[in-house]
């Protein structure tokens, strides 16, 4: 059995050893496993600002897809029209997203729930039709493909970053980077008195208010920052795409990720959305491009599993098994795995009186 | 009450985000803006040469005796019925394998197999850069060869153009494969947009001069690239647009286009244009037939499909639209040894595809017209055989090409499928017949496009 203290010091290893292993990464493996791990990094982004607000503060969105549009547009037009490094982009694009979550945020405070939730669909909507109208790119199309050259990484990036997939690198070593500073931010966030008020929010708004939260406020912000997440995911997706592109479809697809990625990683932690993305971007690759090759000695399960048009089912039939066995995603099961670890070391002195029988007067 | 002081930490962290971006990022502008390759030989030709290729990839993705080339298209979503394509596609490499090969170059004896490795994009832009990076970087491929879409193909554009990789035969009518700053890339055999409307022009001007044309146009460059040429061509004739509406083409929802085909109906104009694809096809015919509206309609080519025209019942009948194939359903050709060898190949190869399906049709053509290049190259090498893609000597009996076409490319022309046959649909036979003769518009496409997307 593993104490407390010790469980501290396994997760800091574990923590090291992880960074350590995408440090690394990219040497070790080639360009297509590093743009696809890239990919995990930016999706992970996206879905940890998406569970500051649906995970930490209750408000269910599903136009995710809409601010990530964003900050991959801010970013891929400053580069192809004003010929910008991808960096600079970034002090653009993410106040950008900030403050078109604020816009978004105001008239969330009138719905909630299901109604929010279509409130957001409207938006993931509404966006690539705003594309279309105003965004004129390659081949006159709303799609903007950014050629090699914009793409290179600025001459001061060190030369171990080298070699004919120095572009991925590049842009695998800068969403990283993001990932890094936006999950210590996302730790700042949700321990400091706005994290505990995005929580006092979502689980009473009444009590909320009444112990001196301004709940409009609080959710305004919530919906900010998570733009801002999203944003930034999008300007660093268009270093591992090369493209910005907004149709209804991927779209509304990219914002139901964001949000499997949450539930699958686990709502309110703050890991749980990368390791949701991770297990989002793996599986659907394994399913769509390994899946048929290791099923063609399967006979008669073959022409099931072995259709391109099976794999979304197959992708849908895991998830529902896996919210089925980890209904609180892999970061509330491993919680409970630890405290039943855990368990047996502690005193079985209640923390918590045993609430007496309710006195009915 | 903090809260101020709680927002103003958010900022001020959001502050410290956008600084530290500020102090990482270099602000010089990045050498070569824009900067894409390879027109050889001046004259604005369409050759490409290896001076600014990677060395030593001429011949990457040849094996032995097989060459393996790459394809990206939806097998799944909203456009998984383009997934018919790889049926035709994969039934005539496995025909001309089972011959042996193709021979590079013809009559020299040496033979070599073709294996396409396919991937599924879901007709989203940024999977067929995955794929093809993938396509490249992994499965080494020689050419990509048939990806479907216009975006699709936009996305890779660049990158094509900088490893030298061809693009051969997109699945995709629009005029932007016709930019000769971008000659790694070439169209198919499918008819180019603007040659359609041009059809639909002289049509109407022989049957109604004075016609008024109404038009519905999927909200995308597809459309667009409909309406610019109708608008030009119209210009000094007696022919009016009415009205033109745009419909969401990624909606299968016949709700989608039925208030504006309601509304294009009200004008009671004499001929309507149907820029559409896929299901918008049927589901316009449908409202047209609900408003009791009956205009001579001209229907996109990438709508020419059994199956659509089914969908649309007796809505359907008397669509003009044009095809650069013969109609695998329509019994008058099964006396046609190009068809014979279509069908029992498919037969043989795909069991579960449809023969009378003009997408599968399609796909067999654009195969064929694909080994043709090869062999019609002095070596198997990525510039000889884009080269000789850009010079099609008009090429004859390919696939399902009707039987009297040519398909010519040189280097001032750019576009394959510019001889084709005018079509239309009967319902109670339940294939199209020809309307006319053979429309031979060779070398014409670049005159009749908007100069605005030709050079974008």
């Amino acid at each position: 059995m593993i104490s407390r203290r010790q469980a501290q010091i396994i997760g800091l290893v574990v923590a090291v050893i992880v960074l350590a292993v995408l440090l690394v990464l990219p040497h070790q493996t080639g360009t297509t496993s590093t743009l696809r791990w890239a990919q995990v990094l930016y999706i992970g982004i996206a879905a940890m600002g998406l569970n500051l607000l649906t995970g930490y503060n209750g408000q269910v969105s599903i136009g995710h897809g809409a601010f990530f549009g964003v900050g991959a547009y801010t970013t891929a037009l400053l580069m192809h029209n004003e010929g910008w490094q991808f960096l600079p982009t970034l002090v653009v694009a993410a106040p950008v997203c900030f403050l078109v979550g604020v816009v978004v945020g105001f008239p969330a405070l009138r719905v909630k729930g299901l109604y929010l939730a279509l409130v957001t669909l409207g938006l993931a909507v509404l966006f690539p039709d705003l594309t279309k109208r105003f965004v004129h790119a390659t081949g006159g199309t709303n799609l903007v493909s950014l050629t090699r050259a914009e793409l290179a990484p600025p001459a001061w990036v060190p030369l171990w970053v080298s070699g004919e997939g120095r572009d991925d690198q590049w842009a695998y070593y800068v969403t990283l980077g993001a990932a890094i500073v936006l999950v210590i931010a996302a730790v700042i966030i949700v321990r400091s008195r706005f994290g505990r008020a995005l929580i006092a929010v979502r689980d009473h708004e009444a009590a909320a208010e009444t112990v001196g939260i301004n709940v409009a406020q609080v959710k305004v912000l919530a919906f900010a920052v998570s733009a801002l997440y999203a944003g930034i995911a999008g300007s660093c997706a268009v270093l591992v795409t090369h493209i910005a592109n907004a149709e209804k479809v991927n779209t509304f697809q990219l914002s139901i990720e964001f949000l499997v990625a949450v539930v699958i990683g686990g709502t309110a932690t703050v890991i749980g959305p990368l390791l949701g993305a991770w297990i989002v971007v793996f599986l659907q690759h394994y399913i769509s491009d390994d899946l048929p090759n290791h099923v063609s000695s399967l006979g008669p399960l073959k022409r099931v599993l072995g259709e391109p048009a099976a794999s979304p089912a197959i992708f849908g039939i895991l998830l529902i098994l896996f919210v089925y066995v980890l209904p609180d995603g892999v970061v509330g099961g491993a919680r409970r795995l630890y405290a039943r670890l855990t368990r047996s070391r502690r005193t079985r002195a209640p923390a918590v009186p045993p609430s007496p029988t309710p006195l009915t007067t | 009450m903090n809260q101020p002081h709680r927002a103003r930490r958010v900022l001020v962290f959001i502050a410290v985000l956008a600084l530290v971006g500020a102090a990482c990022g270099s602000s010089r502008k990045s050498g070569g803006g824009g900067s894409t390759t390879t027109v050889a030989g001046g004259g604005g030709g369409a050759a490409v040469s290896d001076a600014d290729c990677p060395p030593g990839q001429g011949s990457v993705g040849v094996n032995g005796d097989t060459i393996t080339i790459g394809t990206s298209l939806p097998q799944s979503g909203v456009y998984a019925a383009f997934t018919a394509i790889l049926n035709g596609e994969k039934s005539y490499f496995d025909y001309i394998n089972a011959q042996g090969g193709v021979e590079i170059p013809a009559g020299s004896g040496t033979k070599y197999k073709i294996k396409l490795v396919d991937k599924d994009d879901a007709y989203d832009a940024a999977k067929t850069v995955t794929n093809v990076n993938s396509l490249i970087n992994d499965s080494k491929v020689f050419s990509l060869f048939n990806v479907v879409g216009t975006k699709n193909n936009l996305a890779i554009r660049d990158t094509v153009s900088t490893d030298c990789v061809p693009d051969l035969l997109i699945a995709s009518g629009a005029v932007q494969w016709g930019n000769p700053k971008f000659p790694w890339l070439i169209g198919s055999e499918l008819v180019p947009y603007p040659l359609e409307v041009q059809t639909f022009v002289n049509y109407l001007k022989q049957k109604k001069p004075d016609a008024t044309i109404a038009v519905l146009a999927a909200a995308d460059d597809f459309g667009q690239s409909y309406v610019d040429t109708l608008n030009e061509l119209v210009k000094g004739s007696s022919m009016k647009v009415v009205q033109v509406q745009h419909y969401d083409p990624e909606s299968t929802d016949p709700a989608a286009v039925k208030p504006q085909v309601t509304s294009l109906a009200a004008t009671h104009a004499d001929a309507f244009l149907l820029a559409a694809t896929l299901l918008g096809c049927p589901n316009a015919l449908n409202a047209m037939g609900d408003a009791g509206w009956k205009p001579i309609v001209y229907m996109s080519g990438t709508c020419v499909s059994k199956v659509l025209f089914t969908l649309a019942g007796n809505n359907a009948n008397g669509v003009l639209s044009v095809t650069p194939l013969m109609d695998p359903a329509n019994p008058a050709n099964d006396s046609n040894a190009a068809m014979q060898l279509y069908k029992s190949s498919v037969k043989q190869y795909a069991p579960k595809a449809d023969t009378t399906d003009g997408i599968v049709g399609y796909g067999w053509t654009t195969a064929a017209l694909f080994v043709k290049i090869l062999s019609l190259s002095p070596k198997v090498d990525r510039v000889a055989v884009m080269n000789a893609a850009h010079a099609l000597p008009s090429v004859k009996d390919i696939g399902l090409q009707i039987p009297a076409a040519t398909w010519t490319t040189g280097p001032n022309d750019n576009f394959i499928g510019e001889t084709f046959q005018m079509i239309t649909y009967s319902v109670s036979a339940g294939h199209s017949e020809s309307v006319g003769d053979l429309i031979d518009d060779n070398g014409k496409t670049a005159d009749l496009s908007p100069k605005s997307l030709l050079n974008s």
